[in-house]
């Protein structure tokens, strides 16, 4: 219980960093942050443009008083508004935020359904050529930048075999299978790189698990092979394989940047890309901020359910 | 660290080594080596095919592919070995800092720099390229900022485990201030993590370098960057996608040899991954190369249910082959209880695992010796002979185990029932519901007061007492012919221990002669009280065997009295006068190192009759009357 509100109380700290380095983004820069956020494209703003602007902002307040507008307009969900259409950011993240997390989530589900069996044969036939061929195809996985699989991903199965297309998005409601076919791509491209992570923690965990007395118990009852691998190993080893899997989930969160803008998906990271190159502030710091939220609160959940899992962290 | 760059060293981490200090190499060389200018262009050859004068052909612009690649190494490497220097060295001092003063120091550098935790790591880099514009400069600023923390991190540790011991004491002692101290003695022996920090660095460096430039966020054209190469010539796949297929390989081939040595690194400065194991491969191929299986003598008389004759089994180990079992010869009858004693390493627990085939894979091997067992149908088959599918069939059928510990020999994610329902099934055709009934019945019989309940639950819902009570349920279910109870009471508490061996009386006596057990134990107590027959082993030998009477009586070698002499005897313990309460008698010495080379008798060394004779010629189980075998020389005099 402790250690629950004590790792609470930490991420909400964590938060609270959050925000206001953000808030202190635009002011820790050298210059005038509204002549900064005309200034796009290296042409000089007119004078009034900034004058303006600063108004606008409030950016003529003494800074205390900006910053605690900044955080009474967090709390009321209020990101600021996109320079290029004028549009409440909040709107457009929440509009894509599920797209992202949908990919990520099909990208975990493909990388367990590659990574676990192939992970488990690996360990079953230890220091053989099958466990040498396996495990060096994930060394060199864990090595292939995310947009070069989805690019070599894009330029076979999209240019040459013409079996999906390159990239796009149909909204499930539409045409759920022209949504996952959409889905496909992109996930597996995540998936590449995230199966190689599986394959070295599902071939640890059952390395660890084969030495477990209740395997050899399972083998002294008379147990296929088959059937002690799959009921007393695998079912073992699968509990520590998803905890750190969800562990990666927080990591994946900026790793989705470079798919979405490959397959053209239209996630928040996109949104993102798009902001940057535009050098739309407010848009910029509205996602960065929903994203670091979901890091800090996904790692929360999963330094919890670890503790739930293993009695043992609770009380350390 | 000293010792880790020897020859050997070198030699592991060869090819990964030569193949980062090529591509180092062709980007010091890149003005030589390239043809051409990398900027170039020649709009007129655009996406020229490859030919004498460009030997990759030419990208979108006509800029010469090789040269762009050349040139490429260099912006990659040296953002990644500039910004990993960065984050090294401010990352390495605070750490340090944070980790020798602790307190309000560790707050201000390691909590500081934890704050880059918060963000991921590609959208912080996004935000700073925002704020900053693209370009080289904010690139090595960016990736510098981003693994500061990792540094800080690896240093601290090490510096926590590293700051008590003695060599850094001493520093101290002789009154050095803290910068020598923590640059002096500290530094240079954190070496090796912080070199595996730098390589993983510079590996995850020129990952978000080109993930950057190939956003078009990154490095700033017209400089060649790997990255921006794939995002230049993505958009003429169509028409050229060797130009999309070069940079890919030199970014792949670049990071996988990075990571390659940085695993190499890992491996030799942690001891826990050892690297050993081609000693361990090596041995077993030399044991392989042993096995020989020499015919068994004569037949097995009717009354014998497992006839086991020099069974010889090695364990291989990176640094020696263990003789675990060397030259075991027993028999075990029709209903007879035969106790294995010995200490822990003496080679009674392996003998049973050999018997069932259960030893650790791979490591363990029976290289000869012959095992028979008499079947429930009346045939003899000869384990040793059989391959996994046949053995499976014996396992549990014919021979059951139960073993030490309840706890960790039951399944904790299956409930009880499970597992039982599961060795039923495993040799009975059985639907789910009879097998249900006939647990609950076994159950009921090993004196489960609720067995019903006892199904559904857990094994960590049990006491240790009923899980053990389970587990003999469950060896019992297919009645086998045979019991090998390894060390069945050691983990539980004595009056539990007590009803445990009641139990395995009481079903042995309920059908006599159905059931043989052999219990293997290095308590005499269970022993004098379970045994028909004991056999004491030493080094993975037979040293006496004798029926349980005789043997507490009147051993017939010095191991087995030095074990008798070191039990606690019950007429002392109600005696009062001082002789009664002398010192237990222990045996000096330990158990030898049987991965080693033996002349004479091993048990020679830690003997008190010990002669010349008994260190040169290996002695002979030799039978010395009443059915009685003993391995030693002086037996008579005994």
């Amino acid at each position: 219980m402790n250690y629950l509100i004590r790792r609470c109380l930490i991420s909400l700290g964590l938060i609270y960093v959050v925000t206001t380095l953000l808030f202190l983004a635009l002011h820790i820069v050298p210059g005038d942050p509204a002549e900064l956020l005309l200034s796009g494209g290296g042409v000089a703003p007119a004078p009034e443009t900034v004058a303006e602007l600063r108004d606008r902002l409030g950016l003529n307040d003494p800074l205390w008083k900006q910053y605690i507008d900044h955080l009474v307009r967090l709390a009321h969900g209020d990101l600021g508004t996109s320079f290029q259409d004028d549009h409440p950011v909040v709107e457009e993240v929440v509009r894509r935020l599920p797209r992202t997390l949908e990919l990520i989530l099909a990208a975990a589900v493909l990388a367990l359904a590659i990574g676990l069996p192939l992970g488990a044969l690996a360990a079953v036939r230890r220091g053989r050529a099958t466990d040498r061929i396996l495990s060096g195809f994930a060394s060199f996985n864990l090595s292939v930048p995310v947009f070069v699989t989805g690019t070599i991903l894009v330029l076979v199965f999209a240019q040459k075999l013409r079996w999906v297309p390159a990239g796009g998005y149909t909204p499930l409601a539409t045409d759920p299978l022209q949504h996952l076919v959409f889905l496909l791509m992109p996930a597996f491209a995540i998936s590449v790189g995230l199966a190689a992570v599986v394959f070295r923690m599902a071939r640890a965990a059952v390395l660890d698990t084969l030495e477990r007395d209740w395997v050899r118990t399972a083998r002294a009852k008379g147990l296929s092979p088959r059937r002690v691998v799959v009921r007393h190993v695998v079912r073992n080893a699968l509990t520590p394989v998803v905890t750190v899997l969800g562990l990666h989930m927080g990591s994946l969160l900026g790793g989705t940047v470079l798919v979405e803008y490959v397959f053209n998906w239209p996630g928040v990271s996109s949104l993102l890309v798009r902001a940057v190159e535009q050098r739309d502030y407010p848009e910029v710091l509205g996602v960065v901020l929903v994203v670091s939220f979901l890091f800090i609160l996904l790692n929360l959940v999963v330094d919890l359910l670890y503790a739930l899992l293993d009695p043992r962290v609770r009380h350390a | 660290m000293t010792s880790a760059f020897d020859l050997a060293f070198l030699r592991r981490i060869g090819w990964p080594l030569a193949a980062v200090c090529l591509i180092l190499l062709v980007a010091v060389l890149a003005p030589l080596l390239a043809p051409h200018d990398p900027i170039r262009m020649d709009v007129v050859n655009r996406l020229g095919t490859p030919n004498w004068l460009h030997p990759l052909g030419q990208d979108e612009y006509g800029r010469d592919i090789l040269s762009r690649l050349v040139y490429g190494a260099r912006v990659s490497l040296s953002v990644a070995l500039l910004s990993a220097t960065i984050a090294a060295c401010i990352g390495i001092v605070a750490g340090l800092i944070g980790g020798y003063f602790g307190g309000v120091s560790e707050l201000l550098t390691l909590r500081v720099v934890d704050i880059v935790l918060c963000f991921p790591p590609m959208l912080l880099a996004l935000l700073v390229v925002t704020m900053l514009g693209p370009g080289m400069e904010t690139l090595t600023l960016v990736l510098s900022i981003l693994f500061i923390p990792g540094f800080a991190r690896v240093t601290y540790g090490e510096v926590l485990s590293t700051k008590n011991q003695e060599y850094v004491e001493a520093t101290r002692a002789l009154g050095a201030g803290s910068a020598r101290i923590l640059f002096g003695a500290i530094l240079p022996n954190i070496v090796g993590p912080i070199l595996v920090q730098f390589s993983l660095t510079v590996a995850s460096a020129i990952v978000l370098e080109s993930g950057l430039s190939f956003l078009g966020l990154g490095v700033v054209p017209p400089a060649p960057s790997w990255g921006l190469m794939i995002r230049g010539a993505r958009g003429y796949m169509e028409q050229a996608p060797m130009g999309l297929l070069w940079p890919c390989l030199a970014l792949v081939l670049t990071i996988w040899s990075i990571n390659q040595l940085c695993d190499s690194f890992r491996d030799a400065v942690d001891p826990r991954s050892g690297g050993s194991t081609r000693g361990f491969w090596t041995n077993l191929r030399a044991v392989l190369g042993m096995s020989s299986r020499a015919a068994p003598s004569g037949a097995v008389a009717p009354e014998v249910v497992l006839a086991v004759e020099g069974l010889k089994t090695r364990i291989v180990t990176p640094t020696g082959v263990v003789r675990a079992v060397d030259d075991v010869s027993f028999q075990v009858r029709r209903g007879e209880t035969v106790a294995v004693v010995g200490e822990s390493g003496s080679g009674k627990s392996m003998t049973g695992l050999s018997i069932m085939g259960l030893l650790p894979q791979p490591a363990g091997r029976v290289i000869g010796g012959s095992v028979r067992l008499a079947t429930k149908d009346g045939r003899i088959v000869e384990l040793t002979d059989l391959d996994e599918p046949a053995l499976r069939k014996i396992r549990g059928e014919q021979v059951a185990m139960i073993f030490q510990e309840p706890m960790t020999s039951l399944n904790p994610v299956h409930k009880v029932g499970t597992q039982i329902v599961e060795a039923i099934q495993a040799h009975r055709a059985m639907d789910n519901a009879a097998a249900q009934a006939r647990a609950k019945a076994l159950l009921e019989h090993v004196g489960i007061p609720d067995p019903a309940r006892c199904l559904g639950e857990f094994p960590h819902q049990l006491s240790g007492g009923m899980r053990q009570r389970a587990m003999i349920a469950m060896a019992l279910s297919c009645e086998p012919k045979l019991l090998i109870a390894d060390e069945p009471t050691t983990a539980l508490d004595v009056t539990i221990q007590a009803q445990i061996l009641e139990l395995l009386r009481a079903l042995q006596r309920e059908h006599p002669g159905s059931m043989s057990v052999m219990f293997v134990t290095h308590n005499l107590g269970v022993v004098a009280e379970m045994a028909d027959r004991v056999l004491v082993m030493y080094a993975g030998q037979i040293v006496e065997e004798a029926d349980v009477a005789t043997i507490f009586a009147r051993p017939r070698h010095p191991y087995t009295r030095g074990l008798l002499d070191s039990v606690p005897k019950p007429s002392h313990a109600a005696d009062t006068d001082a002789s009664a309460r002398r010192r237990l008698a222990t045996i000096p010495g330990t158990v030898p190192n049987l991965a080693l080379d033996r002349v004479g008798c091993a048990f020679a060394p830690r003997c008190a009759m010990a002669l010349d004779a008994c260190r040169q010629g290996d002695p002979p189980l030799v039978d010395v009357g009443g059915g009685r075998r003993s391995r030693c020389l002086r037996w008579s005099e005994l």
